[in-house]
């Protein structure tokens, strides 16, 4: 080996013992902090069990969780927060029906009660995970602040709560998600008042209802949606 | 000239058997193991683009539920990459077997355990696809092969490590072998981070990344720096102490960049902020070995004024460095710091820069090392450019096409999404018409690998100047 090389075949160790230590240090203290970052402590047997499941039923193949994965449907880091228990429940079990009126579909994957149940305690662990807020669009300081700006101040109270809590499900003017039904004509059906007694507690208008119980929404926000939407449709067949 | 005559023969049985060896183009009868590395490496990418195009009409187009349930989009996205990582490993195995006598100057330590292995493998793959079409899978992106398959590709591993490391061991030893060797013992040992069940979620992601970008920007780094340095050696006729100085310096800046650039992967896990810091100022520094890469692959030529009669190979290892530069480099940049990854991360950003950089990088990378090695396995020793440029060009621009068609898609889903605070779905409403565009470069791509393949096994020997 000519002295040239060898000068090179040690900048060549020392470069790569350099980033190796410094990645390795960082591994360490990273384990040191995973388990206070992440809530280890209810890390569960039931949550391990939903792990297995979401692994088996090959979710990650579409969905990203943390970002990774697929980005073929939407993102679950924070499904819990997002829609709750009850519609993850809906989605995996009967997802033809969930998303009857998508433009994308979600294979039915033969879930049980079981494995429904067990996936919701994994996803709902997973929204707890402290990753810095991460991903933005369920990040509701992020979010707020963008709304006020971008859309919030065009908007009416009723409109704007609607689009916040309503739109991930329902779509107005072909805005919006496919999994509820379209609200353009809502108005020729309900009033105001049982609007906002729906968002609340759908079962007590519709017995049927496959739509979950929204009792975080504020009942100023709820009067606010229900007289926005008993505008929708007047004339309109 | 007997190498004339059977390069003029394209129908032995299949169309693709080698012929008897000339021995001025392939000096050690054991290289000839490479070549059905290299077939095999390009039949699973023709395969590759095919599953390709149907997850494209799958983003573009509604797949009715009926057919969903029978055939999810999740099973043949696992094929695709799973095609790809067995196709590049292949081709890495096959390049290995092809440079490793010539560089130690001895055979393969054992033809038959080279052989053995490439079944091996072969068997495994076609298991996993299989596997995936009943739901057989671990679930996890890329690492999807059940466990039991895991521990076959293992003991592969293993043979392979073991092969080439007892024809190093038993022959000369070269800068270009040490580095090889180095890489693929990496390679392999990466791998077993991937296998295990882990209960928290945080911490499986966390060693994912040991294997997915400890793989691409550290051991794949050290086997292709072995390849490309060997391919110019033998097509510039550089002096080997000039390529062996730039060989070290280039894979030291990719081992310091890219070991601590990891970081980056880690920012959205739940682990520590230091990581925000690491890995977004060592990930910002991934760029320069590949410039000092594309800078010095130029000045190869420039500066020793060197005439190199093999246009083809040349080309694509031109395309090597520029690709790896643009894909790699310049769209894994757009979006490795952590303010700007926060709204990019799980984008369609992430799969237009996926693409580039495995076809920039280590698609052209293989086809390099493909056009250097399978002509001469076939006996032919200089053949028309015609059609290996053009499949140059049309693989190129597709997927410069498909990048850029889903680089605009992220774009838009990032704002729609992320900053809008639409939903999902009414972000994809808005894509749609970038992934039809995608499918429509995807066509063309399959066009041009099929060229691509269908040319490198049947060039005739010629000995008219281009």
């Amino acid at each position: 080996m000519s002295l040239i090389n060898r000068n090179a075949f040690f900048i060549f160790l020392g470069g790569a013992a350099i980033s190796l230590v410094i990645f390795l240090g960082l591994t360490w203290d990273t384990h040191r902090q995973f388990g206070a970052l992440t809530h280890a402590d209810k890390l569960s047997e039931q949550v391990v069990s939903g792990k297995h499941v979401w692994e088996s039923k090959n979710c990650n193949e579409c969905h990203t969780i943390l970002g990774f994965g697929i980005y073929y449907a939407p993102d679950l880091t924070r499904v819990y927060k997002r829609i709750g228990p009850d519609s993850i429940k809906a989605a995996v079990k009967t997802p033809e029906t969930t998303f009857a009126t998508s433009f994308r579909k979600m294979p039915n994957l033969k879930v049980t009660d079981q494995e429904a149940n067990d996936l919701t305690a994994f996803l709902e662990w997973v929204s707890n995970i402290d990753n810095h807020d991460w991903p933005p669009q369920d990040n509701a300081e992020a979010m707020s602040a963008s709304e006020r700006r971008l859309t919030g101040a065009g908007l009416s109270r009723g409109a704007a709560a609607f689009k916040e809590n309503c739109m991930q499900c329902h779509s107005i003017g072909g805005t919006g998600g496919g999994s509820g039904p379209a609200l353009d004509t809502v108005g020729n059906k309900y009033n105001a008042a049982i609007i906002a007694g729906l968002i609340k507690d759908p079962g007590s208008v519709n017995a049927g209802s496959r739509m979950p119980a929204l009792s975080y929404v504020s009942d100023d926000d709820r009067q606010a949606i229900g007289e926005f939407l008993a505008k929708q449709g007047g004339g309109q067949s | 000239m007997s190498a004339r005559s059977t390069g003029m023969q394209p129908a032995a049985p299949g169309g693709i058997a080698m012929g008897p060896r000339d021995e001025k183009l392939v000096p050690y009868a054991s290289q000839r193991v490479a070549y059905w590395y290299f077939v095999s490496a390009l039949a699973l990418f023709v395969l590759q683009i095919v599953v390709g195009l149907w997850l494209a009409i799958s983003y573009a187009f509604t797949i009715p539920q009926s057919v969903v349930d029978v055939l999810p989009f999740g099973m043949t996205r696992a094929m695709h990459t799973n095609l790809l990582v067995l196709w590049m490993l292949l081709g890495f195995m096959g390049g290995a077997y092809y440079l490793v006598p010539e560089e130690a100057e001895r055979e393969i330590y054992s033809v038959k355990l080279a052989y053995f292995q490439l079944i091996v493998f072969l068997v495994t793959g076609v298991a996993a696809l299989v596997g995936f079409t009943f739901g057989w899978t671990q679930g996890k992106p890329l690492l999807e092969i059940p466990t039991p398959l895991d521990f076959i590709v293992v003991v592969g591993a293993l043979i392979f490590l073991f092969n080439v490391a007892m024809t190093v061991i038993k022959g000369k030893k070269t800068a270009i072998l040490g580095m090889l060797l180095g890489g693929l013992t990496f390679l392999a040992l990466l791998y077993l981070f991937g296998m295990p069940f882990y209960r928290n979620l945080s911490i499986d992601w966390f060693y994912w990344w040991w294997v997915v970008h400890l793989w691409v920007e550290g051991a794949w780094e050290l086997v292709t720096a072995a390849i490309l340095a060997f391919v110019l050696i033998k097509i510039t006729g550089v002096d080997r102490r000039v390529v062996e100085k730039y060989l070290y310096l280039e894979t030291a800046l990719f081992l310091f960049t890219g070991l601590a650039g990891t970081g980056h992967h880690y920012y959205w896990i739940g682990a520590p902020s230091t990581w925000l810091w690491i890995g977004g100022i060592f990930s910002a520094m991934e760029v320069l070995p590949i410039i000092a890469m594309v800078v010095d692959t130029f000045l190869t030529q420039r500066r020793h004024g060197v005439v190199i009669k093999e246009k083809v190979v040349w080309m694509f290892a031109l395309g090597t460095a520029i690709g790896h530069l643009v894909g790699a480099g310049v769209f894994g940049f757009a979006h490795t710091l952590p303010q700007i990854n926060y709204y990019t991360h799980g984008s369609q950003i992430t799969s237009s820069h996926g693409h580039l950089a495995f076809f920039g990088a280590y698609g052209l990378l293989n086809l390099t090392m493909f056009w250097y090695a399978v002509p001469r396995l076939r006996g032919v020793s200089r053949f028309k450019a015609s059609l290996a440029t053009w499949g140059f060009w049309i693989m190129c621009l597709s997927i410069l096409g498909i990048g850029i068609a889903m680089g605009i898609a992220g774009v838009i889903q990032t704002y729609v999404e992320r900053v809008m605070g639409e939903s999902f779905m009414t972000a994809q409403g808005y894509m749609q018409l970038w992934f039809k565009v995608v499918l429509f470069f995807g066509v063309f791509m399959l066009l041009g690998v099929i060229v691509t393949f269908w040319y490198m096994m049947t060039a005739k020997q010629t000995n008219e100047e281009r």
